[in-house]
């Protein structure tokens, strides 16, 4: 605050916003305005208008709403439409927190089968739950009240829901696979895992139309939990994702689509059959 | 006609939310009033295409929104929709949950979204807080940040559940402007269990109990039924539907026999709306 | 915490800035952005830059307005942010970046008039001391003490070594306590 009670006149202001003062004198004036709200505030009328009316639009967009997470705008400079950007900027499931404790626990589980050379199941149990489970989480509770919302947008909750899951597979299907590659024995494991990890996606979606995610996901999870684990004492470690097996989880997909079809289009019930 | 319901009915489980509920609505503020589990939140719900309803006809905005996916848009396109309650992502801003929810009513364009966002912000009068995590927001801002959601595009039916909850009486007349503005051109359903809320908004009053409509007119026609049943006694009086001492020490009498020496009284809205659900409003929260 | 024409001070208004109130903000802005933009276009000739710079200070200021803890006064902290944004944006585009034209200055030699108005300026002393100095030593007081520079930022600026802005710097102020014995250089 200024404790002198000059102020600088009009005139000189003015000349010091066209730029007509010298040197010392815009300096000394500076020194002065830097202290003394009152000659701001003189300075506000003589000042550029549209450029502030500009700069001030900019400040109000950021202060409104914060930027979209890095990863997001990475996806939208690959291609990512900017209405999804934004749905896909609020979904829990694409969450930090959640990805780096799924990132985590596919560390510890990568670390056990790394430990012993005949060993395979940590990863294959963990790895493969990983996607599947994310898009379990990306249903969102549809008795939430914030989920109640997107039930009656035109946007549809359908169209949400699948545009979470493919923001889950995107994100972490990568990573993981990326985990993969330290596996021990042939190059084809880090690659074979995608298979069953891929399947349970549309059984997942399947069982979640009858009993809803909150079900399905648990009932998905024991269940590859029995496909891994029975196979551990007696078959091969790589037995779970060997070509038969393979074969199996393919034709598994199919069936759980053609259900998914068969349902969106008797159901009757307003909000489709996801 | 906007609303055309026909011999709706809907239950879950074992119990009957609503029974042959018949309701047409233009353009203009309907107030749907009933206790608590009188089937309100299920018929809103039902307008506001959240669920369907197990047999009758519903007909919004002139389309049957059973009839498949792309008829059900095209409802959703002019509907807005306030949930009794309505969850918030806490850390998103006032703002930053608009935007989300424009997104899902189609708002593509970046710059008209953001533009329609701060009118509804301002038509709420919370466009100085937009920037604020709606966590830090008080109970009365987070239910205009509902109620801001739901006029996003100017819908031409609004269905509102219990708007007013947690507004004090200022922002209840802000309230009663902005919906007022709105009804000239769309439907405006609102239910509440206050008679005050149906008095100061609404035109037309629907009186819902046990899932089955009780009245559907005018407020002033909802009063008149009253007329004649409504005494002030010196001492307190039996055999009433229901009876209560008032500021001045007499006794107001609501329905049943002329009690003896009471003079008549002016009907308000909530006497009639006692009168109309009989004995069962004693079990009321008053 | 009202001054006493009822204005909220800026502290306030920042803490209410803090947590996302949009007057708050807009307010801050009303006060600071005007001056702040008149002194960037002294400096900057490139209407473009200006605004981007106006509005990253402001974005920066409500940023930081959470660490703000009453230290000095906002409009000094503000136009530290913008004059370094400013600076740091031009490293590479010096054509648009005005220098005072200290040369044009005229050694002590002016107009009675201009003298006058020069003496009649708060501060006005110090422009007088200023005057004596060589172009050299102006343009290092004028980074250093008046847009509140470090000599490293300084040295960037003024294209020479942060050594040589160090020595200018010393030499300038010993200079200027002279000119200005009544004035104690370390309290601005």
């Amino acid at each position: 605050m200024s404790t002198t009670t000059w102020h600088a006149d009009p005139a000189l202001l003015q000349a010091y916003v066209a730029g007509e003062l010298d040197a010392v004198l815009s300096a000394s004036l500076e020194r002065h305005v830097e202290r003394c709200p009152e000659c701001r505030g003189a300075v506000r009328p003589l000042a550029d208008g549209p450029l502030l009316d500009e700069a001030w639009a900019g400040v109000r967009e950021r202060v409104e709403s914060r930027p979209l997470p890095a990863a997001i705008r990475l996806a939208q400079r690959l291609g990512l439409r900017e209405p999804s950007a934004v749905l896909l900027s609020a979904a829990a499931s694409l969450r930090l927190a959640w990805l780096s404790s799924c990132l985590v626990a596919l560390g510890f589980a990568t670390v056990a089968t790394l430990m012993s050379e005949d060993r395979l199941w940590p990863f294959l149990l963990v790895a493969p739950l990983i996607p599947v489970l994310g898009v379990a989480a990306a249903y969102g509770d549809a008795d939430d009240p914030f989920e109640a919302l997107a039930v009656t947008a035109p946007y549809g909750r359908t169209r949400l829901v699948l545009l979470r899951t493919v923001g889950v597979l995107v994100t972490t299907l990568p990573v993981a696979g990326l985990f993969g590659l330290f596996l021990p024995g042939p190059a084809w494991i880090a690659a074979a895992w995608f298979g069953p990890a891929l399947a349970m996606v549309p059984v997942l979606m399947a069982l979640a139309s009858f009993i809803g995610p909150r079900m399905a996901g648990p009932l998905v999870t024991i269940l590859w939990c029995g496909v891994v684990l029975g196979a551990v004492r007696e078959l091969p470690p790589t037995w779970p994702i060997e070509a038969t097996q393979q074969l199996v989880y393919v034709g598994l997909a199919l069936v759980a689509l053609a259900v998914l079809a068969a349902r969106s289009v008797h159901t009757r019930k307003i909000g489709a059959a996801l | 006609m906007n609303v055309e319901l026909t011999a709706v009915d809907k239950s879950y489980g074992g119990t009957q939310a609503l029974r042959g509920v018949d309701l047409t609505l233009g353009t203009g503020i309907t107030g749907l009033l009933g206790p608590n589990g009188a089937g309100k939140t299920t018929l809103l719900r039902v307008v506001a295409t959240s669920i369907a309803a197990d047999r009758g006809e519903v007909r919004l905005l002139g389309r049957d929104p059973h009839a498949g996916h792309a008829e059900l848009t095209r409802v959703r396109r002019s509907l807005g929709y306030l949930p009794q309650e309505l969850g918030y992502p806490s850390d998103m801003t006032t703002f930053g949950f608009l935007e989300y929810v424009a997104v899902l009513k189609e708002w593509n364009e970046r710059r008209a979204r953001r533009h329609e966002v701060r009118r509804v912000l301002d038509l709420v009068g919370l466009a100085e807080q937009s920037g604020k995590r709606i966590a830090k927001l008080s109970g009365g801002q987070r239910r205009r940040v509902g109620l801001a959601q739901a006029l996003l595009g100017n819908p031409r039916l609004l269905v509102l559940d219990e708007p007013t909850t947690g507004l004090d009486p200022a922002q209840r007349a802000t309230l009663r402007r902005t919906l007022s503005v709105v009804a000239h051109e769309s439907t405006v359903l609102l239910s509440t269990h206050q008679t005050e809320d149906v008095a100061a908004l609404c035109e037309r009053v629907v009186v819902l109990a046990d899932g089955e409509v009780r009245f559907d007119g005018t407020v002033v026609d909802l009063v008149a039924t009253a007329v004649g049943q409504v005494w002030l006694a010196d001492h307190e009086v039996p055999g009433a539907v229901m009876t209560w001492r008032t500021g001045t020490g007499r006794h107001r009498v609501v329905g049943g026999p002329h009690p003896p020496g009471a003079e008549p009284a002016e009907p308000t809205l909530e006497d009639a709306y006692l009168l109309m659900l009989g004995p069962s409003a004693a079990s009321l929260p008053a | 915490m009202e001054t006493t024409d009822g204005q909220r001070e800026d502290a306030v208004l920042l803490r209410a800035a803090a947590d996302g109130d949009l007057a708050a903000v807009r307010e801050l802005y009303d006060r600071h952005a005007p001056w702040l933009s008149a002194r960037l276009m002294r400096r900057c000739n490139d209407r473009e830059v200006v605004v981007d710079v106006v509005q990253d200070t402001f974005v920066a200021m409500w940023q930081d307005a959470r660490k703000w803890r009453g230290q000095g006064d906002v409009a000094g902290w503000l136009w530290g942010i913008a004059f370094r944004r400013l600076v740091s944006r031009l490293r590479k585009r010096r054509e648009v970046l005005l220098m005072p034209d200290w040369d044009a200055v005229g050694n002590g030699v002016l107009p009675a008039a201009e003298e006058q108005v020069l003496l009649g300026v708060e501060y006005g002393d110090l422009g007088a001391a200023l005057r004596r100095l060589s172009p050299e030593f102006r343009a290092v007081v004028q980074a250093c003490v008046l847009d509140g520079l470090t000599t490293r930022e300084a040295g960037r600026l003024l294209g020479v070594r942060e050594n040589t802005v160090k020595t200018r710097l010393h030499r300038a102020k010993a200079q200027l306590r002279t000119a200005l014995a009544d004035i104690e250089l370390e309290a601005w």
